[in-house]
């Protein structure tokens, strides 16, 4: 396998577990809820998964497990800040401090097991041809192009190109003109939370199904927060959380592949070299193009709670 | 007494200058009070409280799996004991400190560390001279402290030797963590080891700045297959890179246990380690009084060795290795001179044999290691 295949590949691989993350958190903070509870969800997620496969032989299962798992969860966090109208911040927290705790203790049976079933590689015929990207992106398991195709596309459509959409993000830059207008606002935004939670507790469970397959404890490591990092680099935007999300997984493949290929630069720097152009690609594009703060700005309703009566 | 709303910085400042002062002032006092101490007074079972502090998750099935099964060992050994505590996850850290000090508080007579914590536990050595401790991993001995660790270069150089014979393109690789001794230690042993039997093999590394962490394990491993290595070896707490080598039908090595089950045809040996039998002894000697503080490494076949061959590795080839581990128990050591770094400078001279100190503290590599530096 030639250098750029393998480094693409890779990226398609761990880039999946942030894009879909970051696809739950765009559709969340889209109806104007930080959910900081990506991290715990992904745990559960990774776990209901193992939990499941080791049950039945069918991986497919264990996602749509883990799908309603990352739901459930979900609603109790919605329920929490949306008609509660808890702090959102110390909710979200709350649900991952709940969610890693609550899968390290279920997976201590599960722990030090290869998963019995995974995703299995489907070689798309014809595309997976292609030079470079035929191998890396069309020779992968389902998921991969859920995460990177199908899913990205469906929710632009959706948040741009439908009245629903319109409404939806209406709920995220002003609940009281949306609620004024006849849109039901917490019922958009219970329904979103609920969804973003499900896909971040779907990541999780690509995690142990696709890309490291066995559950150990703090497998999650940490991908949870860069997840909800990604969204705001991406400016809340379907399209663009995904490309971020390999974007930092070509970048975290390229600090490898450079220790790999003894490039003459050290692995400390290498290790950086994900955050450095995280940051780097977050303030260039800003400072390059006035405009870009427009389009990058943030749903104005995000993390406030909405009171009808006080408008 | 002083009013704290209207406490000024200058105010903050004496205050927190009294305040060291009367810190250090006993501190001081009972370092020079209990200088002579060398052994503690015998403790009945009954009455015995040990502590464990781990890095990590007893589930792990690695490092502090195994330390666990050596406290469960102390536990079989002394079914009287009043009271084992265990803390998992333990970080690096100040609250490595506040843990600690809550085993002395609860009574705890013999305390372990599991994975050197350093400065945070020494805090609480100085102040707990009744307690003995034992760090694992660690470097300084005081009156109630000493460290323990094992050999596990000699099983690492003995595992090289059969990554010579079954390696194809000479080209090794290893997923490490950090640059430190032990992975240092670690390389340079298992190259060594593939050396005697294929002098032209190299050894590619790639540091994951982490002890645990599969998804970055994984990629690493991935890495080095697309770069042409068909063995792979590490340092890691879990089965990341074994599970790629199994998929992509290339050799690998593990530590702390037995994990061939996430990559049966794959699976060369482990780096095994077991400190029930020295957990079994330390806590004897604290209950009968005779414990003094040691500086103890665990050799090869009391403590650490190679695993049982996996299923796929050639006869001959595990002929060979155990030969060179049998020489290695029999007294012989792989790590005599001459031995070049990585620079191509001399640095062991000819016939000299390296202790166990320069292998324990080696902060360099030799000649044929690439992507690891100080």
């Amino acid at each position: 396998m030639d250098l750029l295949t393998g480094l693409f590949s890779t990226a398609f691989l761990a880039g999946g577990v942030l894009a879909l993350a970051a696809l739950g958190e765009v559709l969340a903070e889209r109806v104007g809820v930080v959910n900081l509870g990506a991290e715990g969800l992904m745990a559960m997620g990774a776990i209901t998964a193992i939990a499941t496969v080791t049950a039945t032989p069918y991986p497919m299962l264990g996602f749509l497990a883990a799908l309603a798992v990352g739901a459930l969860f979900g609603m109790v966090f919605a329920a929490a800040t949306v008609w509660l109208r808890a702090n959102q911040v110390l909710c979200g927290l709350a649900l991952t401090l709940m969610g890693t705790g609550l899968a390290s203790t279920i997976g201590r049976s599960y722990s030090g097991m290869p998963a019995r079933a995974v995703f299995e590689r489907i070689e798309i015929p014809l595309l997976s041809q292609l030079p470079i990207l035929g191998k890396a992106l069309f020779s992968q398991n389902i998921l991969v192009y859920l995460i990177y195709i199908i899913l990205p596309i469906a929710l632009h459509y959706l948040l741009f190109k439908t009245r629903h959409g319109l409404n939806l993000r209406a709920v995220g830059e002003n609940p009281a003109a949306a609620d004024a207008a006849g849109i039901p606002v917490n019922a958009i935004r219970f329904a979103y939370v609920t969804a973003g939670s499900a896909l971040a507790a779907g990541a999780g469970a690509y995690l142990t199904l696709a890309f490291v397959p066995s559950w150990s404890d703090g497998v999650v490591a940490g991908r949870g927060w860069i997840a909800v990092a990604l969204v705001i680099f991406a400016g809340y935007r379907p399209i663009p959380a995904v490309l971020s999300g390999l974007l930092f997984g070509l970048i975290t493949a390229l600090g490898f592949v450079g220790q790999a290929r003894g490039w003459p630069v050290a692995p400390a720097v290498l290790s950086m070299l994900p955050y450095l152009g995280t940051i780097a690609l977050i303030i260039v594009p800003v400072l390059a193009w006035q405009r870009m703060r427009r389009v990058m700005a943030a749903p104005a309703a995000l993390g406030e709670p909405y009171f009808r009566d006080v408008r | 007494m002083i009013d704290l709303r209207t406490l000024s910085r200058r105010g903050f400042l004496n205050m927190s200058a009294a305040g060291a002062a009367a810190l250090a002032l006993p501190a001081g006092l009972f370092r020079a009070g209990t200088a002579s101490a060398a052994t503690l007074p015998a403790v009945a079972e009954e009455d015995a409280v040990i502590g464990f502090g781990h890095v990590g998750p007893i589930t792990d099935e690695g490092w502090t799996w195994s330390h666990h099964q050596g406290l469960l060992a102390v536990k079989e050994a002394f079914p009287k004991l009043k009271k084992v505590i265990e803390v998992e996850n333990v970080p690096y850290s100040a609250d490595a400190t506040r843990t600690y000090r809550q085993f002395v508080s609860e009574g705890a007579n013999m305390i372990f560390d599991t994975s050197s914590t350093g400065d945070f536990l020494h805090e609480v050595v100085k102040r707990a001279p009744e307690v003995a401790f034992m760090e694992c991993d660690g470097h300084q001995v005081m009156d109630n402290l000493g460290w323990y660790y094992l050999a596990h270069w000699y099983p690492t150089y003995v595992i090289g030797v059969a990554a010579g014979h079954l390696s194809k393109t000479g080209k090794l690789g290893y997923v490490a963590s950090f640059p430190v001794a032990s992975v240092f230690c670690s390389t340079n042993a298992f190259l060594m080891g593939a050396r005697s039997v294929n002098p032209a093999a190299t050894l590619q590394t790639i540091a994951i700045n982490s002890w645990f962490d599969p998804q970055a394990a994984t990629q690493a491993g991935t890495a080095l297959i697309d770069n042409g290595c068909d063995f792979l070896f590490g340092i890691m707490d879990e089965a990341g890179y074994l599970q790629v080598a199994e998929q992509r039908g290339v050799w690998a090595a593990m530590w702390n246990t037995d994990i061939r089950r996430y990559g049966p045809n794959s699976y060369v040996s482990s780096v095994i380690i077991d400190f029930k039998k020295f957990y079994v002894d330390q806590v004897g000697k604290r209950l009968a009084g005779t414990w003094s503080p040691s500086e103890t490494l665990l050799q090869m076949g009391s403590g650490v060795d190679r695993d049982v061959w996996g299923a796929k590795v050639p006869a001959d080839v595990a002929k060979a290795a155990d030969a060179v581990r049998d020489k290695i128990v029999g007294g012989w050591s792989p790590f005599t001179g001459e031995i070049k770094d990585s620079t191509g400078t001399v640095r062991i001279a000819k016939d000299q044999k390296m202790t166990d100190t320069e292998l324990y503290t080696w902060d360099w590599s030799v000649e044929g290691v690439s992507g690891l530096t100080s």
